[in-house]
């Protein structure tokens, strides 16, 4: 069905009606077949074989007759499709609003249809038609006023509009990817996908470790000799003394920490991609790999997730208490007033009053 | 201009005050005169100042015999001072440099190294009469002080204590030194780990003079004095000077022949053959007359290049500590120890001028001297008693010690790391590496099997950026850090391609990008597209670049240090007639019979603001050796 659509149009009125019999018969038969077509899903593409099927026209010459009266009326839509023939209905008021038309205004509407929802914009339609500006400028307004097209700001080109039909939902090239919301990024969507896929990413890296991994008993044999010994004679002996303990930070058996699989399958783009989908979190819209890729690269930038070869990522790890560096742990590395700052003056390093605050003293009034 | 050498006017203020807290007013004022004019001869300093001539001899001995200042060469009949910037600078990192060698060696070691900064530089006699004073009334060693058993900067009795030792430490029997075999064996520990260095006239060029001094021998060895004309010589030339400066350079890192202690002491006169001479013409050396040894001769100094080796070390231990493990970090501490008596400065100075075209570029090669061993590694932790087998996946620690783990990650059967196999400890330290290899910091790269290699270049630029991104993520926020790295892995961009890199809208963008405009850390470009200049026509592109960044941060540390020092000298000032009673001879050391209840509070709010403000400063200096130590001015593409 999509690569009929996307098949080149020609306006095949070529259906000639040679002979033309009772004119209501054929209108009031050409209905019927509209009601038939109109009964299959909508958007189906009809072949000639689909509408012989129909059984509606007698013989090929009644059944073109009958195409060409809905063509003209612009209730059937021509199409072809490798070179066959095909149609497509209309919806009956906007074939209504079509016939109202004026030629140039149908020309235009046709090369709109044409770009489907792709959109084009205003000076190609231009070029394409031939037609001066001011003329185009005028046809667009009034068919846009006739609810038959629409403009859309191109996310590409963001100084372009983009004119597409009415009922058509404008392409993700036009309107952006699932990220964006009327041509601008949807924050807390981005926000809560980048949350769940660095959960999911989290899960497939690092395992969490309990403090209580390893509960070996240390086996230092010379020094639970010595410690006996020394316990036994009440007086330790400096002889026997312990050799020097390295120090081992304090280990909270109920804490957790996380640690880096080793050999873990990185999660590929793709995969989240899917898992994304899979999981439904945004409702209407499916995730392509460069989506995917878009966010992964924007979570690498924002720090939640680090890139260990072109392809794979994987979590970073909690920082174990964040410092930054001994500038700005200083009050200067914050101060708003830093760049004023001298040696004398109204501020100066002896009326500081983020130093008096910082170092709990008093400062000079200035 | 060498890039250490290029000096901002906050940069000389905050070297005055160093030179003043550390070395008195006359120092400071002669000091400072060369930090506002430049480079001049000594009757400039005198028009200059209103010191007569005797104070600035004075003033110049010190910061001579410091090597705070330049000098040119004695063969030049006139004399030029300058400064030493760098050298000046590194006053803050004393009491950093005691606390290094105490760390890898011992506190005797700690002791001699603190007695060579004070002194600046010496010869090995003097600094052995400063320790074992000659019994007989002759005059005192060196700067007239006996040091042994008192730490030099450690007599800080209340208030006056110079910058580099916040803390006074108590004496320790450990710290005396016992003989002066001892002494020579901890100088000759020192020189070949690189701490200390030999004091060579060289050391006293000024880069312009060194420049031409090299410049010079290449054009004798080579052209006969002539200047060659040549493009092909001409690069040869640049090949050659540098090559020279290098050779110059090296040469005081030359461990002498030591007589060796193995030797007996007798022997001396046969060692005497041995010694390389001194490229100092031993004009420092006076030696003794009594008992010398060959090595007396020896004038040596600190290396002020060997700090910043240590403290790029610490850097990243602390930052593996930080982001991956405790126990990663103990491992990667003894492989970078272990590389550092290897490394004598953290960049090449003087490398190899550019090839102008750029495919003649040679390619970057690792650093073979850069490479450890994972079993050496496995041999060290045990000696330590490291437990090795944490900050792993359990799964890891199983595979390789055939154990279990049930579901929740617990050994089946725990794992006592002192009672593994050696081929088990090797295998956990590879797993440890691996998670510092696949860091994308790159802590460590796999270099052969076995064996792993530490690219400190490559790693030096991330550094540079990581403090960059913290400092801006510590004023701002998230976004502003998300903005700084989109632009550095984008290049310029505009606000919409910037939008779209950071999936947020134009309106979130546009107020972080003004701030950090302001702050000097992104730069914006407008580039007409049509004759006008007209702002819709034009495009408008943001972009960063790092080593402006890098400039403008060092820029302001610096400053941040400066206030954090008027700030320690305000604070002093304030309570400046109580410090001088606490340092009365009869009161100090008896404070708590002679002052006041308040008196003592405020003496130890005093000692903690000071000791805050202190700390401070040297955290700032960390982020000075990150921004400016570590690797020579980036090139933008």
């Amino acid at each position: 069905m999509a690569s009929a659509s996307t098949a080149p149009l020609e306006p095949v009125s070529k259906a000639e009606d040679a002979v033309a019999p009772a004119a209501e018969d054929i209108t009031s038969r050409a209905d019927m077949l509209y009601e038939e077509c109109a009964k299959r899903p909508e958007g189906t593409t009809f072949f000639q074989r689909d509408l012989t099927s129909m059984q509606i026209a007698r013989d090929l010459n009644e059944l073109l007759n009958l195409v060409g009266d809905l063509s003209n009326r612009h209730l059937l839509k021509p199409l072809q499709f490798e070179g066959e023939p095909c149609w497509k209905l209309r919806p009956k008021d906007i074939a209504e609003k079509l016939r109202r038309l004026v030629p140039d205004e149908r020309l235009l509407y046709q090369h709109i249809d044409n770009a489907h929802t792709e959109g084009v914009w205003s000076k190609a339609l231009r070029a394409k038609t031939n037609l001066a500006q001011p003329t185009v400028t005028k046809y667009l307004k009034s068919l846009e006023s006739k609810d038959l097209i629409q403009a859309v700001m191109s996310v590409k080109t963001p100084n372009r509009k983009m004119y597409l039909l009415k009922h058509l939902k404008p392409s993700e090239d036009v309107a952006g990817g699932p990220w964006q919301n009327e041509g601008d990024f949807d924050s807390a969507l981005i926000e809560v996908a980048a949350k769940v896929i660095g959960n999911k990413v989290q899960e497939e890296t690092c395992i969490r470790v309990s403090g209580t991994w390893n509960n070996y008993a240390s086996s230092d044999r010379q020094a639970a000799i010595a410690h006996k010994k020394a316990q036994v004679k009440g007086v330790p002996d400096i002889e026997e003394a312990l050799p020097v303990q390295p120090y081992h930070p304090p280990v909270d058996p109920s804490a957790s920490r996380l640690v880096h699989r080793s050999n873990p399958f990185y999660p590929t783009t793709l995969g989240l991609a899917k898992y994304l989908n899979s999981i439904q979190l945004l409702r209407g819209k499916t995730v392509r790999e460069s989506d995917m890729e878009q966010l992964l690269e924007m979570m690498v930038l924002e720090g939640t997730l680090e890139k260990v070869t072109a392809t794979a990522y994987r979590t970073v790890l909690p920082i174990s208490d964040q410092k930054y560096n001994g500038f700005v742990d200083a009050p200067c590395g914050n101060c708003p007033v830093f760049d004023l700052c001298s040696d004398e003056g109204p501020i100066t390093a002896r009326t500081c009053a983020y130093f008096a605050e910082w170092l709990d003293t008093t400062s000079e009034e200035p | 201009m060498s890039y250490t050498q290029r000096e901002t006017p906050i940069l000389a203020e905050l070297c005055t005050f160093l030179v003043e807290d550390m070395y008195g007013e006359l120092a400071a004022r002669v000091f400072s005169v060369l930090a506002r004019f430049g480079r001049q001869r000594r009757a400039e300093i005198s028009k200059a100042s209103y010191l007569t001539s005797s104070q600035i001899s004075l003033g110049l001995v010190i910061l001579t015999q410091q090597h705070l200042v330049f000098h040119s060469p004695s063969t030049e009949p006139i004399v030029f001072y300058d400064i030493d910037w760098q050298q000046s600078y590194s006053l803050v990192r004393h009491a950093k440099i005691a606390h290094f060698v105490e760390e890898r060696f011992d506190k005797k070691s700690a002791n001699v190294i603190s007695n060579l900064l004070t002194l600046g530089h010496t010869s090995v006699a003097d600094l052995r009469k400063a320790y074992f004073p000659p019994s007989q009334g002759q005059e005192e060693a060196v700067n007239g002080k006996k040091v042994n058993g008192t730490k030099t900067n450690g007599d800080a009795s209340n208030g006056d204590t110079s910058l580099v030792n916040g803390s006074s430490h108590d004496e320790h029997d450990d710290e005396v030194l016992g003989s002066p075999e001892e002494l020579y064996s901890i100088v000759q520990n020192l020189i070949e780990h690189g701490w200390v260095i030999q004091v060579a006239e060289a050391q006293y060029l000024s880069a312009e003079d060194m420049h031409n001094i090299a410049r010079q021998q290449a054009l004798n060895n080579e052209w006969g004095g002539a200047v060659p004309t040549g493009t092909k010589d001409k690069d040869r030339l640049a090949h050659l000077i540098m090559a020279n400066k290098r050779r110059i350079r090296d040469a005081w890192l030359e461990v002498p022949n030591f007589s060796s202690r193995k030797r007996k002491a007798n022997d001396f006169d046969h060692g005497s053959n041995k010694r390389t001479k001194v490229n100092g013409q031993g004009q420092y050396g006076s030696a003794g007359g009594f008992d010398h040894s060959p090595e007396d001769d020896l004038v040596i100094r600190v290396n002020p290049e060997k700090a910043a080796v240590a403290m790029r070390n610490q850097h990243l231990v602390s930052l593996v500590e930080q982001r991956i493990s405790y126990t990663t970090a103990r491992l990667y501490e003894i492989l970078l120890r272990s590389l550092e008596k290897s490394i004598p400065r953290c960049f090449e100075d003087y490398p190899d001028p550019f090839p102008a075209n750029i495919e003649d570029q040679p390619q970057w090669e690792p650093n073979p001297d850069h490479v450890v061993n994972t079993k050496d590694i496995a041999q060290r932790a045990k000696i330590i008693g490291l437990d090795i087998c944490n900050g792993l996946d359990p799964n890891a620690v199983a595979r390789i010690t055939k154990n279990t783990v049930s579901k929740d990650g617990v050994l089946s059967q725990p794992v006592d790391p002192s009672s593994l196999s050696f081929h088990e400890r090797s295998e956990i330290v590879e797993a440890h590496l691996s998670l510092l290899v696949d860091h994308p910091l790159r802590f460590v790269t796999w270099h052969a099997r076995g064996q792993y290699r530490v690219d400190f270049d490559l790693m030096a630029k991330s550094l540079i950026q990581q403090e960059i991104e913290n400092t801006v993520l510590a004023r701002k926020s998230t976004v502003a850090m998300k903005l700084l790295r989109a632009l550095k892995k984008k290049g310029k961009l505009d606000e919409r391609q910037l939008c779209n890199t950071m999936m947020s809208s134009a309106n979130d963008v546009r107020g972080i990008v003004n701030d950090l405009t302001v702050q000097g850390f992104v730069q914006t470009q407008e580039i007409p597209k049509v004759d006008r200049r007209e702002a819709k026509l034009s495009m408008h592109l943001i972009w960063y670049d790092v080593q402006r960044a890098r400039e403008k941060l060092l820029h302001d540390t610096y400053k941040g240090q400066v206030r954090i020092l008027q700030r320690i000298a305000f604070e002093r000032e304030k309570i400046e007639e109580l410090l001088s009673k606490a340092n009365r001879t009869d009161v100090a050391g008896n404070e708590t019979k002679y002052l006041k209840q308040t008196e003592l509070d405020d003496l130890k709010k005093w000692k903690e603001v000071q000791e805050k403000l202190l700390l401070q400063l040297a955290r700032e200096d960390d982020l000075v050796a990150v921004l400016r130590d570590y690797c020579g001015p980036l090139l933008t593409a």
